[in-house]
């Protein structure tokens, strides 16, 4: 059993020490970023699970769908930024992870697989927007450096009078596949390279591992379905901010 | 001018792009008028910069003129669709692009329900036997892979073949099978061919007309013969005495 207190996280905070001097040593410049990373994650896991503890307890619809609402902003802002290149990046990434991470929980709230309870919800939605941002940022970037570099093979297309979507029809799928690689990666290796943080994160707290195992291929579902759509309906958006309505690049 | 050739098909009138680029604003091509007719060819030439190649994307809508219009058929190219206009004005860039896989897939990307017979038909238009048709198109020359990209752009039965330097990185052997080539193209379907070229040699051997371009405008033209021994602009002499950088 794993004692938790914050006696036994400021004494683990010696790997951070370890890491600090181990950088410094080999001159690796991160030794900032490791320090203000190592407090920063402290300072906000602190108070999301002050957070959580409160909305738990209040059980409050409002306070749950705010909690889902600022998920989404910040992984939408996160994600955009990838998308500099053109303008409505924050939008184009809101829209795409609120229809795949809203489509995913609402469908298993409706098919009664998860309780539309606070502790259910927020974390869930949590894995979900996260993972998804992950893809949509992926895509975003593997379309744009695409499309730029293969600019000729585009116009090429493009003059032998192929639309904007059959010329670009390539590089939108191969954008897709990028930004699911991490998903799909994680499910072929899931259990075998190494337990899922949900699972372990339950088997820690004194969760059966047989349950644990049930809850994690709920997830790994609701990640792939998740990631998915958003990644689909991000492609769809941003590749056609690369032509105009006569079917010119221009990227 | 033979009967085909009486046409006028492709007409810019007062044609201009302006385009910025790292914050400057440039016209690539500067107030050009010129009427093509049917069945001819037409050398375009300059120094680099001129504008040139600019002028080839605006005929085949890859880019629209910030001013003037251009007509085709006696329509503006506006009032085309342009995947249907691509066709009929077909563009060939100066390095042939070929799609992965096998020269015959690259004809099949232009028509789909083409026969292998249309292949074949295609592939000897331009000099190759049909044993081309399966190779991989890593494995072509770069002159093969230019003839391919005209066969490529031929199967599409276009009106207009709009060619930017299309032998550029040939050998001058190769160079000279492929304006014979065109040569022949031009005269069997009373094809227009608006051809970028830097040589002026090369625009002596195609014949037909010529268009000087200077600054992205249009200097001086007339037939390639005249022009290119007795040119009449002083732009057009210094182009001769390759002056013109």
């Amino acid at each position: 059993m794993i004692e938790t207190g914050y006696v036994q996280v400021l004494t683990a905070f010696f790997l951070v020490a370890l890491a600090f001097v181990l950088s410094r040593i080999k001159s690796i410049p991160v030794e900032k970023e490791m320090a203000f990373g190592s407090v920063r994650t402290f300072i906000q896991l602190i108070a999301v699970g002050y957070a959580l503890e409160f909305i738990f307890n209040s059980e409050s619809f409002y306070l749950v769908l705010l909690s889902v609402l600022i998920m989404l902003l910040v992984a939408s802002y996160t994600a955009g930024e990838r998308a500099r290149m053109f303008k409505g990046g924050f939008i184009i990434s809101f829209i795409s992870l609120s229809v795949g991470s809203l489509v995913t929980l609402g469908l298993m709230l409706a098919l009664r697989i998860i309780s539309p309870e606070a502790r259910y919800i927020i974390p869930l939605t949590g894995m979900i927007i996260s993972n998804s941002m992950n893809a949509v940022s992926i895509t975003f970037d593997r379309i744009g450096s695409d499309l730029k570099s293969n600019r000729l093979e585009v116009e090429t297309a493009l003059s032998l009078g192929k639309s904007w979507r059959q010329a670009s029809s390539r590089f939108y799928r191969d954008a897709i596949r990028a930004g699911m690689i991490s998903i799909l990666n994680f499910m072929k290796t899931a259990g075998i390279v190494a337990l899922p943080g949900a699972m372990t994160g339950m088997i820690l707290a004194g969760v059966s591992p047989l349950k644990a195992v049930l809850i994690q291929i709920i997830v790994a579902y609701m990640l792939l379905s998740s990631v998915t759509i958003s990644s689909l309906a991000a492609g769809e958006i941003v590749i056609r901010k690369y032509f105009n309505d006569v079917e010119q690049f221009t990227g | 001018m033979t009967p085909c050739q009486d046409t006028v098909i492709i007409e810019a009138r007062n044609v201009s792009r302006q385009v910025t680029a790292n914050g400057n604003i440039k016209k690539t091509v500067d107030n050009f008028s010129y009427a093509f007719h049917k069945g001819n060819i037409y050398n375009i030439i300059g120094p680099s910069g001129a504008g040139k190649t600019s002028f080839l994307r605006l005929l085949n809508r890859l880019d629209d003129p910030t001013e003037g219009k251009i007509l085709y058929q006696n329509n503006r190219l506006e009032s085309y669709q342009p995947t249907q206009l691509r066709k009929n004005i077909s563009l060939i860039f100066q390095e042939p692009y070929l799609f992965p896989g096998t020269v015959g897939t690259n004809l099949e990307f232009c028509k789909s329900d083409c026969t292998q017979n249309e292949i074949k038909f295609h592939l000897e238009r331009v000099g190759l036997n049909f044993q081309f048709s399966g190779k991989d198109v890593s494995e072509l020359s770069v002159g093969e892979k230019q003839r391919v990209a005209i066969a490529r752009s031929l199967i599409l039965k276009p009106e207009v073949l709009l060619l930017d330097e299309p032998t550029a990185a040939l050998d001058p052997t190769s160079s000279q099978t492929i304006e014979r080539l065109l040569l022949s193209l031009i005269k069997e379907f009373c094809l227009t061919a608006i051809m970028v070229t830097h040589n002026p040699e090369q625009a002596k051997r195609m014949g037909g007309f010529t268009l000087l371009m200077v600054s992205g405008r249009l200097v001086e033209d007339g037939e390639t013969a005249e022009l290119l021994t007795n040119p009449k602009t002083e732009s057009g002499q210094k182009y001769i005495r390759r002056e013109l950088k």
